[in-house]
């Protein structure tokens, strides 16, 4: 079932960065690969926040259920490692394995925003 | 109904005598207050994700039905295949396991000034951040002689709950080889695609049941999202009993007449067994009350963090909102809701609110088990809200029943998790 393998998504929020620095510590964060797609009005590089990457993960939660935790036939997301998360996003947006809708939908994200939604989600508290 | 904390006694009581005009929502020590008004799909999501981005807010949720029924599948309604009760969703979660404060009563003016809200009750609630997710209000009038009043016997069934039922009935009532006609509006209004897969559930029910019945779509657009899947669905499934009507060939209807069951286009008469117009649409009514509307019917907002940009300190998430490439849709008032939640949540502790992405994504099935999706990933740009270049589009044409099959059971599945991350 190649196709149930569309998984990826998204967890709570009031849940720590479990191993990432304080809120106060990380506003630093991560430059974005990605510029040309990640690049804000004013053609500054964006940066991924902490409260950027719990933002970008919470989108997932419309289709896989709020804390990655889908009550229907979309997969859930509680069981996967940040690797796990990041690669089969990459293979989505880069058509390197058939999907319905993750496809259309990971091509619209930087790999830089990818990884910062991996690592978010892996690290919710489960 | 919600508990009425001291502040709020204190203030009631100071009103009642007259003493306290004014009340400052400042509270240094204490933690602010967002009010959500509208209980739809953006504003119970904007209120639990308010909650969840920071816990410590008193969130409050003004919504003055005790039921929510969902626009989201109410065709399955009406194609037979789903009771409304399984569409129908309560607030209670938000209440008992969120901590959010539910007041089941109907704004009657809004403050932005003084941040204050006056409700029907009589009482008047102060607040720090409002956000407002109206959904829409029908432009009655716009089509001649379509009215409130037209909607008993010309259901819209665009609002679910009771019409959606009515439709219902109509259309178990209707004859074999019946003529059923659906009035479709201009771009913008909620749920794009709504209208097609309202026709092609309601032909699989007549298909089954009168299959000598006729449905027709009377268009006041030229094109419509998944035009080509849905043509190729109803050419497959309900071969000849579907004809769509554009504006450019006189689909377009001017005015109705209730009691012939007719509706006049630009340029011809068509009679119904039974019709259904879903009419132009506007900001719904809290929009105007708060004077958050703009000439074209609806809210201009902030691309980053959809504050209004015409009252400081109130968002406006969801149908009424103008979200640039946005659809009207569940989905996106999921989006928005989260990324006001966000911006507010940030804003009240000090940070700037991250730049944001937004996402629709809408199933519409055919069938049962044949489902198509249109998606969109969604930036904020010194030109509004673009979609990403390359993201999104709708499912291939040339897809096989099994990948029909399996987007239908995503589009259940999708019902399941975005009620779920809203309702609980």
């Amino acid at each position: 079932m190649q196709l149930r393998r569309i998984i990826f998504g998204v967890c709570t929020v009031a849940a720590a960065l479990a191993g990432c620095e304080t809120p106060s510590e990380s506003q630093h964060a991560f430059e974005l690969s990605d510029a040309a797609q990640g690049s804000t009005p004013s053609g500054k590089a964006a940066v991924i926040t902490p409260d950027r990457a719990r933002n970008l993960a919470s989108g997932c939660f419309a289709c896989h259920g709020p804390n990655g935790r889908s009550p229907g036939y979309i997969p859930s997301l509680t069981t996967l490692s940040a690797a796990d998360i990041a690669a089969k996003l990459k293979r989505f947006k880069n058509d390197e394995v058939s999907s319905t809708i993750m496809g259309r939908q990971a091509k619209g994200y930087s790999d830089a925003e990818i990884d910062a939604i991996a690592r978010y989600i892996a690290n919710l508290k489960r | 109904m919600h508990r009425i904390n001291r502040r709020d006694f204190l203030r009631f009581a100071g009103a009642s005598v007259g003493a306290l005009a004014i009340v400052s929502p400042a509270r240094a020590a204490q933690s602010a207050r967002v009010m959500v008004i509208g209980g739809g799909f953006g504003g119970v999501t904007c209120a639990r994700y308010l909650k969840v981005f920071d816990p410590t807010l008193e969130v409050m949720l003004i919504e003055p039905e005790p039921q929510f029924v969902t626009g989201p599948a109410s065709n399955y309604v009406l194609g037979g295949f789903r009771a409304l009760r399984r569409i129908t969703l309560n607030y209670d979660a938000l209440q008992t396991k969120y901590g959010i404060t539910l007041i089941h009563d109907l704004v009657i003016s809004i403050n932005a000034a003084k941040k204050t809200v006056t409700l029907k009750n009589g009482k008047r609630l102060s607040y720090d951040r409002l956000v407002v997710s109206p959904g829409v209000d029908f432009s009655w009038g716009a089509i001649k002689y379509y009215d409130p009043a037209s909607a008993n016997a010309m259901p819209h069934a665009w609002k679910a709950g009771p019409q959606t039922t009515l439709l219902r009935k109509k259309l178990e009532a209707m004859r074999n080889g019946g003529r059923f006609l659906i009035v479709a509006p201009a771009n913008p209004y909620r749920c794009p695609p709504g209208p097609y897969e309202r026709a092609s559930l309601v032909a699989y029910y007549l298909k089954r049941h009168k299959p000598r019945s006729k449905i027709i779509i009377l268009d006041a657009k030229d094109d419509f999202p998944k035009k080509d899947l849905f043509m190729d669905g109803w050419n497959k499934f309900y071969p000849g009993m579907i004809e769509w009507v554009p504006g450019a060939q006189g689909g377009k209807a001017r005015s109705v007449n209730v009691h012939k069951l007719v509706v006049d286009t630009e340029l011809d008469r068509f009679k119904g067994d039974v019709v259904n117009v879903i009419p132009p649409q506007n900001a719904g009514r809290i929009a105007y009350v708060a004077d958050l509307v703009n000439d074209s019917g609806w809210c201009p907002v902030e691309a980053r963090t959809f504050e209004s940009k015409k009252q400081k300190g109130v968002y406006v998430i969801g149908d009424a909102a103008i979200a640039g490439d946005m659809p009207k849709s569940a989905f996106a008032a999921n989006s928005q809701a989260k990324i006001a939640a966000a911006a507010i949540v940030s804003e009240l502790q000090g940070r700037t609110p991250a730049e944001p992405l937004l996402l629709s994504t809408c199933y519409s099935l055919l069938a049962p088990d044949y489902g198509i999706s249109i998606a969109g990933v969604y930036r904020a740009t010194a030109d509004g809200i673009k979609l990403v270049p390359g993201s999104g589009g709708v499912s291939p044409r040339e897809a096989n029943l099994d990948f029909r099959a399996e987007e239908a059971k995503y589009a259940i599945g999708w019902y399941a998790s975005i009620t779920a991350d809203g309702w609980g």
